[in-house]
């Protein structure tokens, strides 16, 4: 039912389905499937995020233990599997980072995001994998340059307004719009029909 | 709150959220909106389907094992919990409730969501039909929603194929109505059985004379039944 060209990710889409399914049924070896086939792509996720292995090995445990005990609320979700599951792993990653004593400090982020510059081969390239997300990197690769690397530092790596402000040592209020036009003309060019 | 209904500001923070510079008190503020207010979890699930491409562009890491021992040690007590109520129930068939749930919830159709559904298979366990329906409640025209999956016998000339709801607990089947096509369709029923069907078990259906059993139970086999899921 979903529209795509490209017929991989629609059947990793229904094998994870599928294998949520059986997992609400109790069923440990779909469970152990499913992390096979998803814990490298969501530690990824984690570690983008939280930049140390210790707090990334907690959070994708207990990420792993809530797709267990929810999985049977999966049915209702509207979402694809892998997005469900990415966004469970974003968000517990995000929780963990509000916590006021686990803040990432400065150095932290700088080191991890010095791998990656705006105009560098990186993320943008690997987004070929589906025809949603080559779209997703057409639309990225529209925005302006502050625009894109604005919402790449927070997005990808998970920096707040005023981190991603200190690191492009602009003010808070730029960044901010820059953020925010730059998520609304996403928005319009991922619509159908947009540019 | 009535801030929280302005569609800009509802845009705005949900994109925030979901690419997480929402932060602090504001994350949290937000998370308990979400929780009692579906069209925002739904901007929320457009955003994250946007850019979910772009989380798993970080590349693939492969965890230690230790992890997966941690988690396999966590979930091993809870494991047969609950698993009476699907006695009985082909895995294959449970397996395509969930994911056809999933696409009922993602087809873009201006009709309430689905509210139950039951896989009818045949003696060998295979699907062959798919009832559905949503909330019975404040409904004026109450329907269900019959899709075949399966090619299946043709229907012998000189009968009907009568559809069953099975209550729960020992109450006799009730008739739901006749079924005088095997293709898709949609069966209106009555509303005195509207009320009951939340309290359905299962759905089953049978061979009877045209004009449906004469005796208001079933008479003739049972070709194919299936168990009811709440997916709402």
């Amino acid at each position: 039912m979903t529209s795509t060209n490209n017929s991989s990710p629609d059947a990793l889409a229904i094998r994870l389905a599928e294998l949520l399914a059986q997992c609400a049924l109790r069923n440990q070896r779909a469970f152990a499937l499913l992390y096979e086939l998803t814990s490298a792509k969501l530690f990824g996720v984690a570690l983008r995020i939280l930049r140390r292995r210790d707090w990334a090995e907690e959070v994708l445990q207990e990420c792993y233990v809530s797709v267990w005990n929810h999985a049977g609320d999966y049915a209702i979700q509207k979402s694809a599997p892998l997005t469900w599951m990415t966004s469970i792993v974003r968000n517990r990653s995000l929780d963990w980072l509000r916590r006021p004593q686990q803040e990432a400090t400065g150095e932290e982020y700088d080191i991890a995001v010095e791998a990656w510059q705006d105009d560098a081969p990186g993320p943008l390239e690997r987004l070929a994998a589906s025809s949603e997300a080559a779209a997703l990197e057409r639309c990225l690769q529209q925005l302006d340059g502050k625009q894109r690397q604005s919402i790449m530092l927070a997005f990808f790596h998970g920096l707040s307004h005023s981190e991603v402000a200190g690191h492009m040592k602009q003010p808070l209020g730029t960044v901010k719009t820059w953020v925010r036009r730059g998520l609304e003309r996403l928005k319009g060019c991922l619509q159908p029909g947009g540019a | 709150m009535a801030s929280h209904k302005n569609p800009q500001l509802r845009e705005k923070l949900a994109s925030e959220y979901v690419i997480g510079t929402l932060r602090g008190r504001a994350r949290a503020r937000f998370q308990a909106l979400l929780r009692y207010d579906p069209g925002l979890r739904q901007i929320v699930a457009e955003w994250e389907a946007r850019l979910t491409p772009l989380a798993v562009a970080a590349g693939e890491i492969a965890p230690p094992t230790r992890v997966w021992r941690a988690v396999a040690q966590r979930i091993a007590g809870g494991a047969t919990k609950g698993l009476a109520f699907w006695r009985g129930l082909a895995v294959t068939s449970t397996a395509f409730v969930l994911i056809l749930a999933a696409f009922i919830g993602l087809a873009p159709r201006p009709e309430p969501p689905m509210a139950m559904v039951a896989v009818m298979s045949d003696d060998k366990g295979e699907p062959a039909l798919v009832v559905s329906w949503p909330p019975m409640k404040a409904m004026r025209d109450p329907y269900v929603r019959i899709k075949v999956v399966q090619e299946h016998p043709v229907m012998a000339p000189g009968t009907t194929w009568e559809m069953w709801m099975l209550p729960r607990g020992k109450a006799a089947p009730v008739s739901m109505g006749l079924i005088t096509i095997d293709a898709d369709q949609t069966m209106r029923i009555k509303p005195t059985l509207a009320e009951r069907m939340e309290g359905a078990y299962g759905m089953a259906m049978s061979v009877e004379p045209e004009g449906g059993s004469p005796t208001g139970a079933p008479t003739g086999p049972v070709i194919f039944k299936g168990q009811c899921v709440k997916i709402l």
